[in-house]
């Protein structure tokens, strides 16, 4: 390992002089050019916003912060923020563990199933997801109050946490499942032929060698669910949470200095998570071995049971929210009128289908050009290690500390100008797109470069191939999985997301997702859920030609 | 063998989807931000294509909130050349701000004076009042009596049965609150929201939401607005629109032109069409009240506006507006 680690031993003087030169033409130009783009459509924004959040009448001033923090039950929103994320963050992450480690060390039969199901979430709007919520478990809901007549108030922190863990929990589970199946199983086995019981064994080396897949994973979630504003406002009830107060003063008040005063303060804990997550990211991976190889012996027959029917329960509430909303558009009113109907798809009262045809084409660029930059940022962090490495990460995750709101109002405020030929065209929503999740993108690039061993890029070098050659012919099939799953992963988060969206679209951007929460505000749930069905049957349909061009392997790791 | 197979379809993909970019129209254009409903604007800009055939009418439709913030944010560069249908009580300080410019349109003097601005910033086109949405399943289910009026939620029965909109985020909130402000006075009026308070379960941050909910059954009583209730009502929800026997607040959604139109010929054409009398009569099949004398009223309405409406100051209700608002959040923000 040392010798792979370090450089070959011996070394063709004309291959390093080769090997400088693509760097110098090829790699230092590439660095340039995201260190610019990053700079222009990340940090640029971002200023804009800190600035309005200082800008007095006269100069710079605090007096937006000092208003914050002396509005005693404004002021609590940040305690309430840090409460509701801290909870999700534990029940999420320790749901997502048992479930990966049933995934990923158990027998259990249904795993592929089990597996897909789980991270159904991830493909319908987030506004639907909560409105479902509501119609299961809300005080009319069809289980708490039809079925079990009881008068249960799901409104305010508890219904946050219940939903946030539900948007939550397949972004906990990927993190989860690749930790727990990259950590070498043989040290499991070590234990337990050394006499360990499953416990022992479970809290001696399976936690501890996961640890900071668990923490990354926290940090994560943790970032995710204080910056969602989506769930506060449908579930939240009157539970004020920063996110839902910088909607107040924002749009509620048109107060935009507050609500850039709220987003700068909502941006420290989120930003702090992430570098935090960046630390113990990189120690998680450090465990991570090559050569690890998952053996599994049949899980024991209770044990099994007890893991098939918790899977079981978690996939049945994912499939039960699913249903109400497919349901729901298939209906002519949720609660009262349950005959079949399918005029809620003629969508007389909106644009039509038209808006899924933008979604589609914002959604497919965003996919192919998100995943290109991500992979690209996450070889030049990883395997490239230029001075300012860490910089050029944490720029790249700081968009995920910001809401979406906030993001989109940062965008009018840097690039609505003259001049600006991209703004409102759809190339403003991709870009927003793509920089709003490029952390999730980058992380998982770096998680699959580094999975790829130093020594196969080496010895592509020694063999006297140079950057780009090297990055053709290893690194980019190796990585082939990983962008295929990255490009899904920005196509499916473009056809969902609604927060930057709102401020950015122009008349003939109009999206699907957009579509759903305008169709919910105007009253009309039934087109609503209609527009959201038809969102996830056009992501389940991609994911469906992407498999078949690719075939199975290139299906499998969409998940991972 | 499979990535080379990759890299032919991603290239298609990239290929067709750059061809799809180029597309231009011939017509005359014009940008319009609006607040009206969807399935309104749909129904009135056939109209406005049968009138106006070669005007190319772009529109983007947000909440009054989302809208205003997003005009806010543009303003060092409008994008849009038209407001069209937006709250009153949030274009008052806009026009303050200098970010509308006056403009009459043709055929203003037929518009009643309490509808327009002396200095033309903007011209009401329709109004909607503040209403309770009332599940009549609910309430005899739970045994509480239909209200007829604001007094009548403040009894025990409706404890925990009322959802509002906050004011703090919400046009409707502020407009019910500023009603009966206005009405009862500051004193009494800080002095009822008090007890009112007692009753309300949830301050919800949109306006629309508390009929949404009352119509899904979540709550007896949602106080919104009238056409929100009165369209769950045609959808088969159970419920019954009531207009507070006190007189019921409402807002004016008005029409402006923007500063720094970047079409202000199109725009004042379109302004002009947009309180057209083939206008107004399309408005008066959705609105409640339509700011023409001599337009249909819908049936839903217990009355003839001046009856049921109580008059409001809008230009109270903007000046007051971050008075108000604070005040609320340090009595009521929960």
């Amino acid at each position: 390992m040392a010798l792979a680690r370090g450089r070959p031993a011996e070394i063709d003087w004309s291959l390093a002089h080769r090997r400088f030169v693509d760097e110098r033409y090829l790699l230092y130009p590439a660095m340039a050019g995201v260190f610019l783009l990053l700079v222009v459509f990340i940090l640029f924004p971002i200023l804009q916003v800190i600035q309005r959040s200082v800008a007095g009448p006269e100069g710079v001033t605090l007096a937006n912060y000092a208003r914050y923090f002396t509005h005693p039950r404004i002021a609590s929103t940040a305690w309430r923020s840090l409460w509701v994320s801290g909870l999700s963050t534990v029940l999420t992450v320790s749901l997502a563990f048992v479930f990966a480690y049933a995934l990923t060390r158990t027998t259990i039969p249904g795993r592929g199933l089990l597996h897909t199901l789980a991270l159904l979430p991830l493909v319908a709007p987030s506004l639907v997801q909560a409105l479902a919520l509501i119609f299961l478990f809300g005080r009319n809901g069809l289980i708490t109050a039809r079925l079990l007549g009881a008068d249960v108030n799901i409104y305010g922190w508890h219904g946050i946490v219940i939903s946030e863990v539900f948007y939550c929990f397949p972004h906990a589970l990927i993190i989860l499942y690749t930790t727990l199946s990259a950590v070498d199983t043989r040290l499991d086995e070590a234990a337990e032929s050394l006499g360990a019981s499953g416990w022992r064994t479970f809290w001696t080396v399976t936690v501890p060698s996961a640890k900071y897949g668990v923490m990354s994973a926290s940090f994560l979630i943790f970032n995710l669910v204080i910056t969602d504003f989506g769930n506060p406002k449908v579930i939240g009830g009157d539970y004020n949470v920063l996110a839902t107060e910088i909607y107040n003063q924002v749009s509620g008040q048109q107060n935009l200095a507050m609500g850039s005063t709220v987003s700068v303060i909502l941006m420290i804990p989120a930003v702090l998570a992430f570098i935090l997550q960046y630390y113990f990211s990189r120690r998680n991976y450090a465990l991570i071995s090559g050569q690890a190889r998952p053996f599994l012996r049949p899980t024991r027959r209770g044990a099994a049971r007890a893991f098939g029917a918790f899977c079981w329960l978690v996939c049945a509430m994912i499939l039960l929210v699913y249903a109400t909303i497919i349901t729901a558009s298939f209906i002519k009113l949720w609660g009262y009128d349950f005959t079949p109907t399918l005029r809620h798809y003629r969508f007389e009262a909106s644009d039509g289908w038209q808006v899924l045809w933008v979604s589609l084409k914002i959604s497919v660029i965003g996919g192919i050009v998100g995943a290109i930059f991500s992979l690209l940022v996450a070889y030049i962090v990883e395997k490239k290690q230029p001075p300012g490495a860490r910089l050029l990460y944490l720029r790249a995750v700081i968009p995920a500390a910001i809401p979406g709101m906030v993001l989109g109002l940062a965008y009018i405020f840097a690039f609505n100008r003259p001049g600006v030929v991209f703004y409102g065209t759809i190339w403003i929503l991709v870009i927003a797109n793509i920089v709003h999740y490029l952390a999730l993108g980058v992380l998982a690039g770096i998680a699959n470069m580094k999975q790829i061993d130093r020594s196969l890029e080496e010895a592509s070098v020694s063999l006297g191939a140079g950057v780009l050659m090297t990055f053709r012919r290893v690194l980019f099939p190796l990585s082939r999985v990983a962008f295929v799953s990255s490009a899904l992963y920005f196509f499916m988060t473009s056809m969902v997301t609604i927060s930057a969206v709102i401020f950015l679209y122009a008349p003939d951007t109009k999206t699907a997702a957009l579509s759903v929460l305008l169709l919910d505000d105007a009253g009309e749930a039934g087109e609503a859920a209609a527009m959201s069905t038809l969102i996830i049957a056009v992501i389940l349909a991609v994911f469906l030609l992407v498999r078949l061009l690719l075939g199975r392997q290139g299906f499998k790791l969409i998940r991972g | 063998m499979v990535s080379l197979r990759m890299t032919t379809v991603l290239a298609a993909l990239m290929v067709g989807l750059l061809a799809l970019f180029g597309s231009g129209a011939g017509a005359e254009e014009v940008v319009v931000y609006t607040s009206l409903e969807t399935d309104e604007v749909v129904e009135y800009l056939k109209v406005a294509k049968k009138d106006m055939p070669d005007l190319d009418v772009k529109w983007i439709r947000l909440s009054t909130g989302d809208l205003g913030a997003r005009m806010l944010a543009e303003k060092d560069n409008p994008q849009a050349d038209v407001i069209w249908g937006w709250a009153v009580t949030n274009l008052i300080p806009f026009a303050q701000q200098g970010l509308v410019q006056p403009y009459a349109p043709k055929g203003v003097e037929r518009i009643p004076a309490e509808f327009k601005d002396p200095k033309h910033h903007w011209v009401a086109i329709d109004l909607y009042m503040a209403a309770f949405c009332v599940n009549t399943e609910m309430a005899k289910k739970k045994n509480i009596p239909i209200p007829t009026s604001c007094e009548d939620l403040t009894q025990p029965a409706y404890k925990g049965e009322v959802v509002m909109p906050n004011p703090a985020s919400s046009g409707t909130g502020y407009l019910q609150i500023s009603s009966l402000l206005q009405m009862k006075g500051e004193q009494a009026g800080w002095e009822f929201l008090s007890r009112l308070d007692k009753s309300i379960a949830q301050y919800i941050k949109s306006g629309s939401k508390p009929a949404k909910m009352a119509g899904a059954g979540e709550y007896v009583v949602g106080a919104s607005f009238e056409f929100v209730c009165a369209k769950l009502r045609e959808k088969g929800a159970p419920v019954q629109l009531v207009i507070p026997k006190e007189g019921a607040g409402y807002e004016l959604e008005a029409n402006a032109l923007m500063k720094g139109a970047k079409r202000p010929a199109a725009a004042k054409r379109f302004l002009d069409w947009a309180i057209s009398e083939n206008a107004m009569r399309e408005y008066a099949k959705w609105k409640a009240g339509v700011t023409l004398a001599g337009m249909p009223q819908p049936e839903y309405l217990p009355g003839p506006l001046n009856q049921i409406l109580y008059r409001m100051n809008f230009e109270w209700s903007a000046a007051n507006y971050g008075r108000v608002v604070k005040e609320w959040e340090k009595r009521f923000l929960r």
